[in-house]
């Protein structure tokens, strides 16, 4: 049973990308388990060849459309809902993903939040407000164990990124379709989620 | 005579509540060993013998573990009731060149130098130091600076505020801030990311002949000091900022509104630039 859920772990693991609480549990159990060590060994990545591999290969044309459309499920046929009822999910999905960040992290009076604006939003970006939420909880619940020093940081660093997002969804409104802008709203997103993420993890170990 | 006696009391009271570390245990070569020196500072040094040494203080209060054989160790001070002061306690641990270490803190200092494994270092608020040829490097805080010096094939770096500094990076290298600025110096880079929200990033020192150089900011400016002759393709655009290119030998520069283009000395090497409103600036050397 034990070796069961713990091997959902292991790609995560082999990849580095799980939680430092979930690691050190399972390195305790790869010590004792030659089953999971050995499956461990043909996920972990050949970090040896790798530097021997291309660096970068280009496209020919511009991928991100396609990739878009890829990550975001809701396309297609399974669209139900008419594109300005998901728009208006994802603004409002967005605005609660920096409120919920804002007022679980401080006990003090919240400050004014900056809302992003109502534009078109991707379904994409309501993808990443929504996992934003969820972590943002997930740190909520974590608070008790960080202390008012660190707290003040992570509160403050979170901050900065969701000003910048504002900053640069509010261009995006002023510049629709621009591709550069819709990446680097996009990369700002994936710097919250990442810092959430991260943030989230010391609370827990 | 009774002053002098209290005086020596006071000095010798913090002495007497500090305990002295000195244990060894036999390990594999390539073990893994795990850390925990929450609010103190911990030295890593690797050396060539199969076990872990550790030496240093603690309050008289923390308690001290250790423990482990074969392939698998794990040592630490068990945070104090109540203690929270930084640096109250030091840990020195030799440890195998070849493992694979693991260290965590809260808010201790972490170095670590002469490994050749892997390494995977958090302090949230003390600063990371890594020094030597490790094979991979892991770093993340929130508010601690991070340094990495020498040639590593793969460099994986994250902090909130703090700043990063990079010397000599000669593989991967992927560098994260919100604030905090990223320096990169005598980079030999075979390809780089460096992403922040707000810090300043500076990149001096060369890419590999077909490397690529990924750089990404919203408001931070971003300055590239690179070899005249550097064969490179450049790709630079800031939304609100302006982009400048100094580099004498460079040719083919096309500018496309806010976006610059020119490949230099034949192409090769990818540099890619993009910026909410940080000013771009590239130099040649």
């Amino acid at each position: 049973m034990i070796c069961a859920e713990l091997r959902e772990h292991l790609a995560a693991y082999a990849q580095g990308t799980l939680a430092p609480a979930d690691a050190a549990a399972l390195e305790e159990h790869l010590t004792g388990c030659a089953a999971c060590s050995a499956l461990l060994e043909q996920l972990e990545p050949p970090t040896e060849g790798a530097s021997a591999l291309a660096k970068s290969i280009e496209p020919d044309t511009d991928l991100w459309p396609g990739i878009e459309a890829r990550l975001t499920p809701f396309r297609g046929t399974r669209v139900t809902l008419p594109s300005w009822a998901l728009a208006a999910a994802a603004v409002v999905l967005i605005a609660l993903s920096s409120a919920v960040t804002a007022l679980l992290l401080r006990p003090r009076p919240a400050p004014t939040v900056a809302v992003a604006p109502a534009v078109t939003v991707s379904p994409l970006e309501a993808q990443y407000a929504t996992a934003a939420s969820e972590l943002s909880a997930e740190l909520a619940r974590a608070r008790t164990r960080l202390s008012p020093a660190t707290l003040a940081v992570i509160e403050k660093n979170l901050a900065v990124i969701d000003s910048a997002l504002a900053e640069s969804r509010r261009a995006l409104a002023g510049d629709p379709g621009n591709a550069v802008l819709e990446r680097l709203v996009i990369a700002t997103w994936q710097q919250k989620m990442d810092f959430l993420r991260r943030a989230t993890a010391l609370g827990e170990s | 005579m009774r002053r002098l006696l209290l005086g020596l009391g006071l000095i010798a009271a913090p002495l007497a509540a500090q305990q002295k570390l000195d244990r060894r245990i036999a390990i594999a070569s390539d073990a893994s060993i795990r850390i925990t020196n929450l609010t103190g500072a911990t030295r890593v040094l690797g050396w060539d013998r199969d076990s872990i040494a550790v030496s240093g203080s603690a309050p008289a209060t923390a308690g001290f573990f250790m423990g482990g054989s074969g392939r698998m160790a794990k040592l630490g001070l068990e945070p104090e009731e109540g203690g929270k002061d930084v640096n109250s306690s030091y840990l020195d641990v030799r440890v195998p060149r070849h493992a694979r270490v693991w260290v965590r803190s809260a808010a201790g200092a972490i170095d670590v130098q002469a490994l050749q494994g892997e390494v995977d270092l958090v302090s949230v608020g003390g600063t990371i130091r890594v020094t030597g040829s490790m094979r991979v490097v892991t770093a993340e805080s929130i508010d601690g600076d991070i340094e990495v010096v020498g040639p590593m094939p793969l460099v994986r770096v994250k902090t909130g505020s703090g700043r990063i500094l990079l010397r000599q990076p000669t593989g991967d290298v992927m560098a994260t801030t919100v604030t905090g600025p990223i320096v990169v110096t005598e980079g030999q880079a075979q390809g780089a990311r460096l992403e922040t929200v707000s810090g300043a990033v500076s990149y001096g020192g060369t890419i590999d002949r077909h490397g690529t150089l990924n750089i990404q900011t919203h408001s931070g400016d971003v300055e590239l000091l690179l070899p005249s002759l550097l064969g490179a393709e450049f790709d630079l655009q800031s939304t609100s900022a302006t982009v400048t290119a100094a580099i004498p030998a460079k040719t083919d520069q096309v500018r496309k509104g806010k976006q610059l283009f020119f490949a230099n000395a034949g192409g090769g090497a990818q540099v890619v630039v993009r910026s909410f409103k940080g000013k771009i600036s590239v130099y040649g050397q």
